[in-house]
């Protein structure tokens, strides 16, 4: 199965707005994306409480599969995401 | 199960327990969360609107009927120690087109929120046991759920 592994860029971490953009964008893909840490458990990535299991703070090393059409571009289109700060981008005045 | 994040028990005061709370709105109840986390000496006054500034800038809710307002990375010094709240408001909260009918606050030192969100969340990925935490009208029994290895049996 297509994986990409890719470290978390947003300085909290795989939770609130950088969850909830990722979780957002998974669900948007035509492929339906998994993400696991390590050789953990993968869960879907559309979903919030899974995505939240993964305690991922900044720099943990993620992997996303997905499997079937349109799994690479799924893939690339998430690893971007996670690659960014996330954090950074959406703060309105956060100093 | 065995690469679970940690299995160490969430930093839930039964003081910081409340089976019966009524709010107006989102505000109201992430700011009684914040006078629970208060009250057991986790945070001081400014994590409230710290808190505040979290949700409105994106949602807490989580799913499941459950909310987790915490305080922004501006916020950690404003936290003690870590713990938890658990606020159960039996009437619902209208959470920004979502009912919530379980807070929980969550206040944590340096990357602490990761390890204590985890272990929420697998307790809330089991659909029984949110559903259990939903209904929980006593302090027992709202711990019980919460324990990470709470799965023994809890009807």
């Amino acid at each position: 199965m297509p994986e990409k592994t890719v470290a978390v860029a947003s300085r909290s971490g795989l939770h609130a707005r950088p969850a909830k953009i990722f979780v957002e964008a998974a669900a948007r893909q035509a492929a339906p994306v998994r993400i696991r840490v390590g050789g953990g458990k993968a869960v879907p990535a559309n979903s919030m409480l899974g995505v939240l299991t993964l305690g991922a703070g900044h720099g943990t090393e993620v992997t996303l599969e997905a499997e079937g059409p349109g799994a690479e571009e799924a893939l690339a289109a998430l690893a971007d995401l996670l690659s960014r700060d996330l954090d950074a981008e959406g703060a309105e005045g956060a100093a | 199960m065995a690469d679970r994040a940690g299995t160490a028990p969430l930093p839930l005061d039964p003081r910081a327990v409340r089976t019966a709370a009524t709010a107006g709105d989102v505000e109201d109840a992430v700011r009684q969360c914040g006078a629970v986390l208060q009250e057991v000496g986790a945070v001081d006054g400014s994590y409230t609107d710290a808190m505040l500034e979290r949700e409105r800038s994106i949602s807490t809710y989580v799913g499941e009927g459950v909310a987790i307002p915490h305080g922004t990375l501006t916020s950690k010094e404003a936290v003690r120690h870590d713990a938890v709240c658990v606020l159960r408001f039996p009437d619902g909260v209208d959470w920004h087109g979502e009912r919530v009918t379980v807070c929980v606050g969550i206040a944590a030192r340096g990357d602490g929120h990761l390890r204590l969100l985890s272990e929420l969340a697998q307790i809330l990925l089991d659909p029984d046991r949110a559903a259990a935490l939903r209904a929980a009208t006593e302090v027992d029994e709202v711990i019980q759920l919460l324990q990470p290895d709470g799965e023994e049996d809890s009807e």
